[in-house]
């Protein structure tokens, strides 16, 4: 008797998780650069962010702990953290949307361009985002990347007259996440 | 002669004024592995400071945190399935299963996965 209960049991698990396939990673990273030439470079990277793929339905979500970027000067750092993104008030940076017509059967290793429609808040702000987002297959799961320029002014970021020559008004943002297939 | 003093003071002022301008725009990053610890605790109970209230007051904190190790994933090391170490040397890291106690700054709750991020972090041996 025990053994049938155990059965049915590992049949509900294995059919209650098929198609809800996730690929997820705690460790993606996302460099942002906002350098005029000649001044000292305005550049961050953070290598924990974490991310999840839904490959049944395209869904996906990122979120970066806005204290987590780490820039090549102290005093740039504290800035961005205090006077900027008041990270302690918002501590989060979070995108999350739908890659249209995402179908995992169709990626391939040289990876294949979806859009991506929904929404990023930074800042306490929340803005709608339409991005291109490449994803390829790699051996142990997925790579989702994207490249996208945003404005600090669109979420309410002010920057001082005295340091705005310094800073350029749009901020590249380059996004990498190596996903692996999860059970979460 | 007083000039000569004059102009000297005035020299010396500047390059000290330029000393210590160049010690605050260049300033040193935090060193977290020296800094002491605001608290120490179980990596649940630091979890759980954030699903209670924010727990804003430990962001950006140095802290240390005691658990098992549920899971390795590149630099990082996971503890008691609660709070996610970023390591600066993940050499002797340990394995999976090894209770450890770890050094890091506090960075926030990621709430797509539930957990606490540390950054710079360092495992500190147990005594």
């Amino acid at each position: 008797m025990k053994k049938i209960i155990y059965i049915f049991t590992f049949l509900i698990l294995t059919f209650s998780s098929y198609g809800q396939e996730k690929y997820s990673t705690k460790t993606g990273s996302i460099t942002f650069e906002a350098s005029v030439p000649s001044f000292e470079e305005v550049k961050a990277v953070h290598s924990n962010v974490g991310s999840i793929l839904k490959s049944s339905t395209g869904e996906f979500a990122a979120l970066a702990l806005v204290k987590g970027f780490r820039f090549k000067l102290a005093l740039m750092e504290e800035h961005f953290n205090e006077n900027y993104m008041d990270s302690s008030e918002f501590p989060k940076a979070v995108v999350k949307g739908v890659l249209q017509d995402f179908d995992i059967s169709e990626v391939e290793e040289q990876g294949k361009d979806y859009l991506l429609k929904g929404s990023i808040t930074i800042h306490g702000v929340t803005r709608s985002l339409e991005e291109i987002v490449t994803v390829s297959s790699n051996a142990d799961g997925l790579n989702v990347s994207s490249e996208f320029v945003l404005n600090p002014e669109d979420f309410n970021i002010d920057i001082p007259k005295i340091v705005a020559n310094k800073i350029a008004d749009e901020v590249n943002i380059t996004a990498v996440f190596t996903l692996s297939k999860s059970d979460l | 002669m007083k000039k000569k003093i004059v102009l000297l003071i005035v020299t010396l002022g500047l390059v000290g004024g330029a000393y210590f301008l160049y010690k605050y725009l260049y300033k040193d990053h935090r060193e977290i592995s020296n800094e002491e610890a605001a608290v120490e605790l179980a990596a649940a109970d630091l979890k759980q400071m954030f699903v209670d209230n924010d727990a804003q007051e430990i962001l950006n904190k140095t802290v240390i945190v005691n658990g098992t190790i549920t899971g390795i994933e590149g630099q990082t090391i996971t503890l008691d399935e609660a709070v996610q170490s970023a390591l600066l040397i993940t050499e002797n890291a340990g394995n999976e299963g090894d209770i450890v106690a770890v050094k890091g700054r506090c960075i926030g709750y990621d709430d797509l996965f539930e957990i606490v991020k540390l950054d710079q972090s360092t495992i500190i041996p147990t005594k």
